[in-house]
């Protein structure tokens, strides 16, 4: 037994979690590539899996009262705490009634909720007087060690809302794929589940618009030769200074930045910039809109989706006996909140706590560095908050230089392992995901259908078949390099990764099931997509031509 | 001195402890301009008036003194039976006082005249004060003045009969008087007839009417002595979205031979025959939605089609009442959980 960073509370115990557990999956649609210790303890581990505890209890969700997590090899391995059968029916009557709120109006109640999560984040701002983003640094030692411990209550409130919502609408949204399946033998990979899903606008395909308009306006305002010939996005943006057309720019793009700038370039992590902090970040996604002449085309499909989707509801109900008509609509309109809540609730829950624990840890960081407590700033994401208790009051009287070359000794060690998939019995994955229904859409289980001789099995996708040339990306920070027409293969993916969607032809993920990022924006852009193939990025190398069926769920690699 | 008969257009729902509440709720479908078949209402007061003036109710409570038996006790059924026929033929046989007759004669040819026709037939029907359906009895094919007064004594002395009479002992009421109105009807030439109720008795979906018909009159279906044809039809609209046609072997209707309606057997032809066409469905649906709105709440309706008047004149009601006991309409999200929750 070796506990991840020094962190005993989620010690991957190799005797009892097999015997407790029969199947554990590792999480690589979110923590792959390994997190560091600040953020996978701080915002990832214990309040997130307190907040789905939490849910799940409230909830009374009859098969299963949450989800337990191991941190083993750097990585989150997930399990289902099942429940009897006794016990299943009896909270089944608390269920019963505890869901029958977000049955009748999941979408209006977050709407609401998510405005209350703005203004906490508001309120912890305001408390602090950070009227600006460089005000931060104004704020003395103990008001910044208060103000990170007050950043984790925040932390915690997101995860609360995060999971009140998450918890109900993945399980009405599983309930209603198990309904497809047994009423209709459509399952979530049919054309028409596919279409019925898709046509919703969010906060995420909203910031994308947003991206595309300063497109069109850098086109508008003369800047179509800098944006294409000027490779980096630093030096771009000095010479944008130099102009009037770029000064006009650069005044809507910090106006831009000042609502949708609150997000890190990784989505879950602390430890890479907002882009609030590096402007330059959000260029290679506006030079990608000026490439397309500012048109998007997820704007050009938004009323045809619509429709196509209206269509697909009037199709899927013509299928369903007369009497059962009203209240399998009932059900598919409550799930339909399901990729509307994923995608919109990226932007108020973890880009914004992204953004902040950000701004926050990168402050302490500098603090650290300048005192010599730290070398670089980068390294306080080898941190915990007691290294912090620790050396904040009186600033420079700790060193933590050896505390961080120990984490990330092991980080890196992490780094280089291709952690296992599943621990304990894979055979046992199907019936925990079949008993848990907030489950499959996170995560998915491949299928694997021998006969098709495939190369990779996803366990989500969205229509159509394409065929292309690969190209692997790890990070966002590579996203840049990624060709129109090219076929993306990533670990998973995240809101950050929604302006690549307007110019590749297929995508491939690791991670992810139905209700995966991936799924759902490439659902909306109508381009297929195999996620959940476990092994994509091992297995497909840059270059590769690969064949992307995404009516099937499966890939095959032409080398 | 309280009216012994009244004109349809002279009561409303209310007066239904005047009359009836079968005949209140015909008045009140008359004045509302329902097609209701001629007739008058006979009021609890010309009840009262023939029981207390002429006797019989002191002679059947003599008579009920020296009777006993237990009503909760299925071995003294057969007592109550010997009580019912004596007390009936007491009452059958004793006359209407004068001026009470000649007020259901007088008004009776009124009809006839209004019919342009002697002797028109009608049905006598029991309407008690308060809803005891099934408890009382009615008449049909009755014609000539003498014999509409008989009718009127006969459905009076149904509350004499064998179940009334052990209604009453078992919950402690005078056995021995319990006024009643009486709805004296022209009867429907009915080509078919049946029920309609307006919301889905099976789920008590109330955006649908659910019509039973079968050919003739109205009582093989509401007796449920025959499988009908159902339709069920979505109020909006009306739009008919089933239809269900049964094998029809027998129907109601008058027996040439006899001149009394009895049970008899359907001709080939009819037997799977639609006993209405879509026109007439909708036309019956569409009052019914208009009947539900001048009540309030979902309604149990009598209805007949007559054989020679053309639609929509055809389509005659012949009674209304609250429909009980229907199912309360599950939610679509009730529904959508009883499917989520089948799991456990």
């Amino acid at each position: 037994m070796s506990a991840v960073y020094g962190m005993t509370q989620f010690e991957f115990d190799e005797e009892n979690d097999l015997k407790n557990y029969d199947v554990w999956f590792c999480d690589v649609a979110h923590g792959s590539p390994p997190w560091k210790p600040m953020f996978v303890l701080h915002d990832w581990l214990w309040p997130g899996y307190r907040a789905i505890q939490r849910a799940y209890e409230y909830l009374s969700v009859p098969t299963s009262t949450g989800w337990d997590i191991r941190l083993k090899d750097g990585y989150v391995y997930v399990s289902v705490m099942l429940t009897s059968d006794e016990e299943a029916k009896k909270r089944a009557v608390v269920f019963r009634e505890k869901i029958r709120p977000y049955i009748e109006d999941a979408a209006g109640m977050w709407d609401k909720r998510k405005l209350e999560l703005m203004e906490a984040y508001e309120d912890l701002k305001k408390t602090y007087g950070l009227t600006t983003y460089e005000s931060i640094s104004d704020l003395s030692n103990i008001q910044m060690l208060e103000l990170f411990d007050d950043f984790l209550q925040v932390v915690s409130l997101q995860w609360n809302v995060h999971m009140d919502y998450f918890v109900p609408v993945n399980y009405l949204y599983g309930s209603f794929e198990n309904m497809c399946q047994d009423l209709l033998g459509i399952d979530h990979g049919h054309v028409l589940f596919s279409r019925v899903m898709s046509g919703f606008d969010s906060k995420s395909l909203e910031t994308n618009r947003e991206i595309w308009v300063l497109g069109a306006r850098a086109i508008e305002l003369g800047l179509e030769g800098a944006f294409s010939d000027i490779e980096d996005p630093e030096i771009l943006l000095d010479e944008l200074e130099k102009s009037e057309g770029g000064q006009t720019w650069l005044g809507e793009y910090r106006a831009f930045l000042d609502v949708y700038g609150w997000r890190c370039e990784r989505m879950l992590e602390w430890a890479t910039p907002t882009w609030l902090e590096k402007p330059a970040l959000g260029i290679p996604s506006i030079k990608m809109a000026v490439a397309t002449k500012g048109v998007s085309s997820i704007d050009e499909r938004r009323d045809s989706a619509e429709r196509d989707r209206e269509a697909a509801e009037q199709e899927l109900l013509a299928q369903v006996p007369a009497d059962q008509k009203e209240w399998f609509a009932t059900l598919m309109k409550a799930a339909q909140v399901a990729p509307y809540f994923s995608e919109d609730h990226n932007f108020y829950c973890d880009l914004y706590i992204g953004a902040l624990g950000r701004w926050i840890t990168r402050e302490i960081g500098r603090r650290f560095t300048e005192a010599g407590a730290l070398d670089d700033p980068e390294d306080v994401y080898f941190l915990v908050d007691t290294d912090i208790h620790k050396a904040m009051i009186p600033m420079g009287r700790v060193r933590l230089q050896k505390r961080v070359e120990e984490r990330k000794k092991e980080w890196q060690g992490y780094l280089g392992i291709q952690p296992e998939m599943l621990l304990g019995n894979p055979a046992a994955m199907a019936q925990v995901v079949r008993k848990d229904p907030v489950l499959s859409p996170a995560f998915a289980i491949p299928k694997v259908r021998e006969e098709l001789k495939a190369d990779l099995y996803g366990g989500g996708s969205a229509p159509g078949v394409v065929e292309g040339v690969a190209r692997v990306i790890m990070t966002e920070a590579q996203l840049g390099e990624l060709q129109p027409g090219e076929i993306l293969v990533a670990p998973g993916t995240s809101s950050q990764w929604t302006p690549a969607f307007e110019i590749v032809k297929g995508i491939v993920t690791d991670g992810g099931g139905a209700l995966s990022h991936a799924c759902i924006v490439a659902r909306e852009y109508g381009i297929p997509a195999v996620t959940g193939a476990q092994e994509a990025t091992r297995k497909i190398k840059t270059g590769d031509t690969v064949r992307v069926d995404g009516d099937l769920g499966v890939v095959f690699i032409n080398r | 001195m309280e009216p012994v008969v009244l004109g349809f257009d002279e009561v409303r729902q209310d007066d239904a402890d005047k009359v009836g509440k079968k005949c209140a709720n015909l008045g009140e479908l008359t004045v509302a301009g329902f097609r209701v078949p001629p007739g008058y209402a006979v009021s609890l007061t010309g009840y009262e008036r023939f029981m207390n003036e002429t006797g019989v109710r002191r002679r059947i409570e003599e008579y009920l003194a020296g009777f006993s038996a237990d009503p909760g006790n299925t071995a003294d059924m057969a007592r109550y039976e010997e009580a019912s026929v004596a007390i009936r033929g007491m009452v059958e046989q004793t006359p209407v006082p004068a001026d009470i007759a000649a007020a259901i004669r007088r008004r009776y040819e009124a009809l006839c005249a209004a019919a342009g026709e002697a002797d028109i037939s009608v049905a006598t029907r029991s309407a008690g004060p308060a809803s005891h359906p099934g408890q009382y009895e009615s008449y049909l094919h009755i014609s000539g003045a003498d014999e509409v007064v008989a009718g009127v004594r006969r459905v009076w002395s149904s509350t004499f009969n064998q179940r009334s009479l052990i209604a009453r002992a078992r919950q402690g009421l005078d056995v021995a008087f319990d006024p009643i109105g009486v709805a004296v009807l022209q009867m429907v030439d009915a080509k078919a007839a049946g029920v309609m109720f307006t919301a889905n008795p099976s789920d008590g979906d109330t955006d649908k009417i659910y019509i039973e018909a079968n050919w003739g009159l109205g009582e093989s279906v509401v007796g449920g002595e025959v499988t009908p044809d159902s339709f069920l039809v979505a109020k909006a609209g009306p739009e008919i979205l089933e239809r269900t046609i049964a094998e029809k072997r027998t129907w109601f209707t008058l027996d040439p031979a006899t001149g009394r309606p009895t049970y008899q057997e359907v001709p080939a032809d009819k037997k799977s025959a639609p006993t209405l066409t879509d026109d007439e469905v909708k036309e019956i649906a569409r009052v019914g939605v208009l009947i539900e709105g001048h009540f309030g709440g979902a309604q149990d309706i009598e209805w007949a089609v007559a054989a020679r008047a053309a639609l929509p004149e055809s389509i005659m009601f012949l009674q209304t009442r609250p429909a009980k006991n229907l199912v309360e309409k599950k939610s679509a999200v009730d529904r959508a959980l009883d499917f989520m929750m089948r799991e456990f």
